[in-house]
């Protein structure tokens, strides 16, 4: 923002203020329904709500039940541990350090092996959860892929990697399939390194190692910040994928927080307990993101 | 290459190489069991190659599944873009005062898991009649709009203001102004979140888990999700084709506007 002395409304559009409420309208009005439901969830939380049933219609509200509950009862304590795993090693440990590694070890390389990675990269984030699920359920399965490839020919007995290595299974497809934004950001970040820093420091003895985390790393810690950010609240209300693939199961070894909470919710029916769920992922995500914003705007 | 003292050493090269080939490998499976119509589910060279997958996969359900995900994807980008290119203007120039806290906690609103907003969402939905494919394009659209909202500011912020004003003063209105200088101007901006707003609605998979009541409004997604998840032999021909095709549109749109995503991107990284 320059700092000049212009009004919070320009001349130009000073006139046509009608105008440019009017198209601000809908918004206005789709965030209030955003607004409304978040609202309505916190509220939900502290209620006895069910899917179907009497309470349905009856429900009261039951104070802080639903939140004592997350804590008394088996369930929320074990899925979070499963979450936490889940994040760490495929969002920060895979999919960041990975992509990292590679915007390093690519940047000013170019061929046919940059494309090969980068297209297949790229696919892989491209392709949609639900195919990305059946890929691996298939890869993975006792007549899959890497039975084929890898355990049959080393004369070993085919394993059931899906059923007997859920979480790791699920890490591995997630790694695969969302390392690529991590890689574009860290490619673009690299962009922005002036060559000229890096040259200078390997004039002056610098090795690879020491370019990288004294010289680049602080350049880019910004972009690191946002990254991490990023990926780790999607990763860590992360569905689809291995709800599709594992169904949280096999018993309840890759049941992360969101599917504890889809399951509470609509299969059990216990909507009330299921926003107390919501709730507590969505504080655990705001300290995070407090976390990496402190991380983001601290100066060098 | 061999010149180029940043190129990757020979052990480097074999890492990468080696990675490739396990990032790829997945694709290549898929491939052959698409093309081979007595696909096993192995990875082999296919024992024939024909058709057969690719057509059985673009008829009866299958087609009708595709028409249903493009009217979700096609109708949840354009609704976002429209809703939110509005208001993006305005917050853009309007100096409100805490106009960024305000888009940044709209942002971090959203980051509540969707799983949780799901359940009035669901109650909505259920009392306005709207548990339909209707309902899911209005369902998501209020989900992308606060990152849209942010997305598009900061590409109206980089559209100089000085152009605007010289219309202004030629005598253009607003709506020409709006029409005829901002919006060519920030055609890469409005490409990526309609990018966006496509592909997620594209892969979206829990709101029709939730809101499709009936077989012949299933998207893609919940298509292929039901299909594999069934007991039995699974028919790995058919369903390796029909996820070719459901990844068709999505890859195929990143690629029509891979340059002005990556001028999204870098406006992501800088302003994010």
């Amino acid at each position: 923002m320059t700092a000049d002395k212009r009004a919070w409304v320009s001349p130009v559009l000073a006139k046509s203020l009608p105008v440019l409420l009017l198209v601000a309208v809908p918004a206005i009005l789709f965030v209030g329904i955003l607004l409304y439901f978040t609202a309505w969830a916190l509220l939900f939380s502290f209620t006895d709500l069910e899917l179907v049933g009497r309470k349905a219609t009856e429900w009261s509200f039951v104070g802080l039940e639903n939140y004592e509950r997350l804590f008394s009862r088996r369930g929320f304590l074990e899925s979070l541990w499963t979450t936490v795993t889940f994040t760490f090693f495929s969002a920060i440990v895979g999919q960041s350090l990975l992509g990292f590694t590679l915007a390093v070890a690519l940047r000013s390389y170019r061929g046919p092996l940059k494309t090969a990675i980068e297209v297949s990269l790229m696919l892989g984030w491209l392709l949609p959860d639900i195919v990305a699920a059946f890929l691996w359920s298939a890869t993975t399965s006792r007549s899959g892929l890497i039975n084929q490839l890898l355990i049959l020919p080393l004369g070993m007995e085919p394993v059931n990697f899906i059923n007997d290595y859920p979480l790791t299974v699920v890490i591995i497809a997630n790694i695969w399939k969302g390392t690529a934004w991590s890689y574009l950001l860290y490619s673009a970040a690299l962009d922005n390194v002036p060559r000229e820093v890096v040259e200078a420091a390997k004039v002056d003895g610098a090795n690879g190692w020491q370019r990288v985390t004294r010289v680049i790393l602080p350049i880019i810690r910004p972009h690191i910040g946002t990254n991490m950010l990023f990926i780790t609240i999607w990763t860590f209300s992360y569905f689809p994928l291995i709800f599709a693939l594992t169904g949280g199961g096999p018993g309840s070894q890759t049941e992360v927080l969101s599917i504890f909470l889809y399951k509470q919710s609509f299969g059990i029916g216990k909507l009330g307990y299921g926003s107390a769920i919501s709730v507590a992922m969505l504080v655990i995500v705001g300290m995070l993101s407090l976390l990496y914003l402190r991380l983001l705007r601290e100066p060098k | 290459m061999m010149d180029n003292p940043n190129a990757p050493s020979r052990t480097m090269a074999i890492a990468l190489a080696f990675l490739a080939v396990i990032w790829v490998s997945p694709f290549a499976w898929l491939v052959s069991n698409s093309v081979d119509p007595l696909a096993t589910g192995h990875l082999r060279l296919p024992a024939a190659v024909g058709p057969d997958n690719f057509l059985r996969a673009m008829s009866g359900n299958a087609a009708r599944q595709f028409w249903n995900s493009m009217f979700i994807s096609a109708g949840t980008a354009t609704l976002t873009l429209i809703v939110a290119s509005g208001a993006a203007y305005a917050l853009s120039r309007l100096r409100i005062p805490g106009r960024n806290a305000f888009l940044w906690s709209l942002v971090l609103l959203r980051m509540l898991p969707p799983t949780g907003i799901l359940v009035p969402i669901f109650f909505a939905a259920q009392g306005a009649g709207l548990l339909n494919n209707f309902g899911i394009i209005i369902a998501l659209t209020v989900l992308n709009l606060p990152f849209a909202m942010l997305l598009l500011k900061n590409f109206f912020d980089s559209v100089p203001t000085e152009l605007e004003e010289a219309a202004h003063v030629e005598g253009a209105s607003l709506p020409t102004i709006l029409w005829r200088v901002v919006l060519p101007m920030s055609r890469a901006g409005l490409a990526v979140v309609w990018f966006f707003s496509f592909t997620g609605a594209w892969n979206e998979f829990m709101f029709p888990l939730i809101f499709s009541r009936s077989e012949a409004s299933f998207p893609m997604s919940i298509g292929l999700f039901s299909a594999f998840g069934r007991q039995g032999a699974i028919d790995y021909g058919y369903l390796s084709a029909f996820s070719i095709i459901y990844a068709a549109p999505a890859i195929a749109v990143y690629f029509l506007l891979r340059r002005n995503m990556n001028t999204g991107f870098a406006g992501v990284g800088v302003k994010g």
